[in-house]
């Protein structure tokens, strides 16, 4: 293959203590979409980041267009026409649209900035090459989470020097309906002839857009598929995971009882309206739905994070008034919040400070903290939900984000709760701790607590609820069961394309397939 | 252990023993127990405000308006006393009272309006300054030479042959090291200081704890006034100040020192016994007033920069 | 849709509630004081406000570069210090050591070069927080300048010195005219600049900027050498403003910096610290500070005043983020 844009041939990277890359090995072609896909701790990012510059390999080579790389450094690989898009947008919100596309490569003249045809430029490569029309002067804080990434990727392209770009996680921040419009942009790109590679968790992506992929596990290579249809998804899934997963999902057994949790005809006055819905005890209820449905503040609101305007919360059958989450967790409800890192762990602290923060009376005599029963109380947890590594004093920042996840859910099974409310539970966690989660939400509501599981992937929704509301524009328009519903009338019903009649009977999910 | 890691972890401890040797080799009264006292009982109000401080700063803020409080606290102390004859005890819980509105409107300010800490406290400082010029006409001092032994005896007393300044501090600094270190309540509020999204998911009582922090803290800081009052003798208008710059520089070479780099009360209490050194050593070498300000002032960057740098090291 | 309509006209109200709390105030003292609004009192106003603005500059720099979390972002509060010791190292030679006054501002530079190295390296290489550097600098030239002056007030009559106090260019009178210029001179480097775009970038987004390959330490190094710098220009101004240099000058500069720079970021429509805000902060403290003194008002009531003030429109400030979110 030497005709190969990329070589990157028996990478070997070490950290103190762990081999993170092990004689790995990627080759892109000129012109193709190539998709690089492992689990969490599998080596892509490393091998990213090697070649980035950003790390030094231990051993191997890297060419790019038939030239041997001898020092990869920053400079060298982004002379070669190497950019990347990073996961993270790194925008200022306060800068516009055309400062941020020129950041650090400024036009300029005799009397300072060129601002008049930065404008210009930024304004015409995003109509030409991207396919979008955004103003120069928009604010980025203006600007929708696609949009945003859309500038970013203009930004690393803007030079027209671009041979190889490669994009880490492009779609993670963003909401089904503006996936297409990332997508379709990429696809621009390929037609112009160049060369990306595309790392990502959603395999539904891959399969859609790559030619190519490379599988990574435990930091070799394992698999390079040199042709990928609709459904190597599965095919895909076993080399990553070194074995087969038949089933991602639990088998459910679901014996809902009494109500647990109960919205009447709940609004913000802004963001949602008139959401009626009822959880039991021993259910697991979705909601699916668009970024700015109303679903996040939903969620939020039910735990006392945001106030509502009108109607009424009723929990175990009885109307409550939440001023703070305080109020829901000590009535027995508490949230995963969606960005764990932000809302879930407190980062700075161990995974034992974490998982006792929700309960510390259990563990204190008298207000002193009993460090003893804490530990082992942190150390159980660690043990049932396979924490790794399993140790209590490990601060939470260094812990991957399966790992942070299971500790958050740690944290809430140590005390009595008995309405778990999941945001997004699963974002940025690999197949394994995956299938670990979904096992627990499995655990929880065959223990008789109450789920809602709010998610962005209609997979997961379909293969753990019970029923799945459907938020569109602030309302509840589909609440309907997941007997026989395919992944397909999910979608058409998040993004509303079928009718808005509110389809309230049970059965009809079942009887329209 | 490497001489690298072991200077990482001890390494402020060894200039601390540095300087102790330093001072020792100009005047050897600078060992002497006597002088030694000296330096403790010298350190007990700064120790009093630092400890305060290294509340508010465990709670993710800072309070600038700490000065306004320990005047506060003398002030309602002596008018109390002087104007109203309320006998010691009264007046020194009147005083303790006068420093926690202060806290009170901190609180307010912070939680209620939601302005940041430094905004808040920093026109609380504005505004407690300016009531002080105004009650005493400009700033003249309030003095009451014939307060009652008792309160005099919270600077110069002893109790057991130690001065009570420093049983006062040392009750404190005991009360805060088990509330901050070892109870539920501090594991609390480090949470909410170092992530306080994360400490409201948690469940915790956020706005509670912020505004128990800004009273307690208030009060403890008013506690060092009483104890300022009772040394001279008086009030005297916007004295607090002064412990201000010393009591922030004490909590974060405090919290430099903590192999998390959390604000703690071990680590405040070593760093207003370094300052209380560098002073007391100072002072015995017969400097000039000048020159020991700027002295003091070179030492205090310097040792800030070699704590923080030592952290990162770890 | 009306409801949305409301919040978005009470926001608005919300938005320009500092400026016309601010210009109500001087509209009543102007009533009251009918000397307030003579063109010689506004004179009078610009003369004062020319230090503060000044060392504003270097401020709203540092903030700008550092981002504008108080805590955990870019703030200098050492400039005032710098500013005083700057003062005094030119009033120490030109009246004790009877130096040249080329000699004189070449050593005050120099001293504020230093301190603006010192907090630069601090922040960039230790990593210590800008607020603890600053605050510790502060303290330590404090007492540098205090050696310098031996605690004294120390008169300077150099004609320079007496030029920019009484001087006149173009009928505007020096101090004021040089100051514009200054202010024109960092609104071009700032806004006008790849370097300074780039500056503000890396106080806007410091991922973003180190991912634009731009250096954050490098621009966070220059943002506060720059700032001790402005201390040194307005140490000219103090010198003028005051005949000379005395001790105690810095606490009431650095709370009047302060309180301009964040109440310049209350009247800007980003709600984001701004050079123009905070010129225009540090005209209006000082004509409210002017205008009360017309008026009558007991001097002690002034920083009651300022304090409250400044919370009236921080808080503003944060209830028009509530309102919008």
């Amino acid at each position: 293959m030497s005709d190969a844009i990329l070589v990157m041939k028996d990478i070997t990277k070490t950290f103190p203590g762990v081999l993170a890359l092990d004689k790995a090995s990627l080759s892109v072609l000129p012109g193709e979409i190539h998709g690089l896909v492992g689990e969490n701790g599998a080596g892509k990012s490393t091998i990213i980041k090697v070649l980035a510059g950003v790390y030094q390999a231990q051993g191997g080579s890297l060419s790019v267009n038939n030239t041997l790389i001898s020092s990869v450094t920053p400079q060298a690989i982004h002379d070669a026409g190497v950019r990347f898009i990073h996961q993270e947008l790194h925008l200022v919100p306060h800068f516009s649209v055309a400062e941020s596309v020129f950041m650090g490569q400024e036009l300029t003249g005799p009397f300072g900035l060129l601002r008049k045809q930065m404008r210009i430029r930024s304004e015409e490569f995003l109509r030409k090459t991207l396919d979008v029309k955004i103003d120069g002067n928009t604010l980025i804080r203006d600007l929708g989470t696609a949009e945003r990434k859309l500038v970013q990727i203009a930004r690393a392209l803007i030079d027209n020097q671009a041979r190889l770009v490669v994009f880490d996680e492009p779609t993670a921040p963003l909401a089904s309906g503006e996936v297409g419009k990332l997508l379709a942009a990429i696809r621009r790109l390929k037609e112009r002839g160049i060369a990306m590679i595309y790392v990502s968790h959603y395999l539904s992506e891959i399969t859609n857009i790559c030619d190519r992929v490379t599988v990574f596990r435990n930091g070799q290579t394992v698999a390079v598929f040199n042709e990928i249809k609709k459904d190597s998804a599965g095919a895909l899934i076993e080399a990553m995971v070194g074995r087969e997963i038949k089933n991602l999902y639990p088998k459910n057994s679901h014996s809902p009882s009494s109500p647990a949790i109960q919205a009447k005809n709940l609004g913000d006055g802004k963001s949602f309206h008139d959401v009626s819905f009822t959880l039991h005890s021993g259910e697991v209820v979705g909601i699916a739905g668009l970024i700015g449905s109303g679903r996040a503040e939903l969620i939020d609101t039910l735990y006392g994070l945001r106030q509502a305007t009108s109607g009424e919360i009723w929990l175990n059958n009885k109307t409550i008034q939440l001023s703070s989450p305080a109020d829901a967790v000590t009535r027995g409800m508490v949230l995963v919040p969606r960005d764990r890192r932000h809302d879930g762990l407190v980062l700075g602290m161990s995974v034992s400070e974490n998982v006792n923060l929700g309960s510390l009376k259990d563990v204190s005599k008298m207000g002193i903290e009993m460090r003893a029963m804490a530990l082992a109380r942190a150390a159980k947890q660690i043990k049932d939900l396979d924490i790794r590594p399993p140790n209590p004093s490990m601060i939470a920042r260094l812990l991957s984000g399966g790992n942070q996840q299971k500790t958050v859910l740690g944290r809430w099974l140590t005390t009595n709760a008995k309405v778990f409310l999941l945001d997004e539970p699963t974002v940025g966690v690999d197949v394994g701790a995956k299938v670990e989660i979904y096992q627990l939400v499995e655990t929880l509501a065959q223990n008789g607590a109450g789920v809602l599981l709010s998610s962005s992937d209609p997979g997961e929704l379909i293969g753990l609820c019970d029923r799945i509301l459907v938020m569109m524009r602030g309302r509840i328009t589909h609440e309907i069961d997941t007997d026989g519903l395919s992944i397909d009338r999910l979608v058409a019903m998040t993004t509303g394309a079928t009718g808005s009649s509110v389809t309230r009977n049970k059965s009809v999910g079942a009887a329209n397939e | 252990m490497s001489i690298k890691s072991l200077l990482g972890r001890y390494g402020f401890l060894f200039i601390i023993a540095g300087f102790i040797l330093f001072f020792a080799s100009f005047n050897p009264v600078f060992l002497q127990g006597g002088n030694l006292m000296n330096i403790v009982a010298g350190s007990a109000i700064l120790l009093i405000v630092a400890l305060g401080m290294t509340l508010i700063v465990a709670t993710g803020g800072i309070d600038l308006s700490v000065g306004i409080a320990l005047d506060f606290g003398a002030a309602f102390a002596v008018v109390a006393m002087k104007e109203y004859g309320i006998n010691w005890y009264g007046a020194a819980l009147i005083g303790i009272g006068g420093g926690s509105i202060v806290g009170l409107l901190n609180a307010f300010l912070t939680v209620g309006l939601n302005i940041s800490p430094f905004l808040a406290t920093l026109g609380t400082f504005f505004i407690g300054s300016s009531v002080q010029r105004i009650f005493t006409n400009g700033g003249g001092p309030i003095s009451y030479r014939g307060m009652p032994q008792e309160f005099r005896d919270l600077a110069v007393g002893e109790v057991y042959g130690i001065p009570t300044e420093i049983v006062i501090a040392g009750v404190i600094c005991l009360i805060y090291f088990i509330v901050l270190e070892r109870s539920i309540i501090g594991r609390r509020i480090h949470a909410i200081g170092m992530q306080r999204s994360a400490a409201i998911v948690a469940g915790l009582k956020v706005n509670k704890y912020l505004i128990w922090s800004f009273v307690a803290a208030s009060m403890t800081v008013a506690v060092g006034g009483l104890i300022a009052a009772a040394n001279i003798r008086m009030f005297t208008p916007l004295s607090g100040f002064s412990y201000l710059l010393d009591a922030i520089a004490a909590v974060f070479i405090g919290a430099a020192l903590h192999p998390r780099g959390r604000p703690n009360v071990l680590g405040t209490l070593v760093a207003v016994l370094f300052l209380g050194i560098v002073t007391n050593g100072l002072n015995l070498m017969g400097l000039n007033f000048n020159v020991k300000g700027a002295m003091s002032g070179i030492i205090l960057v310097s040792a800030l920069a070699l704590a923080v740098a030592q952290s990162k090291q770890r | 849709m009306s409801k949305a309509k409301n919040f978005l006209t009470l926001s608005r109200i919300i938005d320009a509630a500092p400026l016309v709390i601010f210009l109500g105030m001087l509209i009543y003292i102007g009533f009251n004081a009918p000397n307030f609004m003579k063109f010689s009192t506004m004179q009078l106003v610009l003369n004062q406000s020319v230090p503060v603005v000044v060392v504003c500059l270097g401020l709203s720099i540092v903030v700008m570069a550092g981002g504008d979390g108080v805590l955990s972002g870019g703030i200098d509060l050492s400039i005032p210090a710098t500013a005083v010791l700057s003062a005094g190292i030119i009033a120490q030679q030109l009246a004790q050591a009877d130096a040249p006054l080329w000699l004189a501002i070449v050593l005050a530079f120099a001293a504020a070069a230093i301190v603006g190295l010192i907090n630069g390296l601090m922040v960039t290489r230790i990593g210590m927080t800008p607020l603890l550097t600053s605050l510790a600098t502060f303290v330590a030239v404090v007492g540098v300048s205090k050696l310098v002056t031996s605690s004294r007030r120390i008169n300077v009559d150099d004609p320079f010195i007496v030029f920019l106090r009484d001087g006149n260019i173009f009928g505007i009178s020096a101090g004021v005219f040089i100051t514009l210029i200054l202010v024109l001179m960092f609104y071009f480097l700032i806004h006008r600049t790849k370097w300074g775009i780039n500056m503000q970038a890396v106080g806007g987004s410091r991922d973003a900027a180190e991912m634009s390959g731009i250096n954050p330490s490098y621009y966070q190094m220059w943002a506060f050498v720059l700032a001790a710098l402005t201390g040194f220009l307005a140490s000219f101004f103090i010198l003028a403003r005051g005949s000379g240099s005395s001790p105690g000058t810095e606490d009431n500069l650095m709370l009047e910096m302060v309180l301009a720079t964040f109440l310049g970021a209350a009247f800007s429509p980003r709600r984001v610290v701004t050079l123009w805000g905070a010129v225009l902060g540090a005209v209006l403290v000082a004509a409210l500070s002017i205008g009360f003194k017309t008026m009558g008002v007991n001097v002690f009531w002034t920083g009651l005043i300022k304090g409250s003030l400044i919370l009236v429109v921080v808080a503003l400030g944060a209830l028009s983020v509530k309102v919008k979110a």
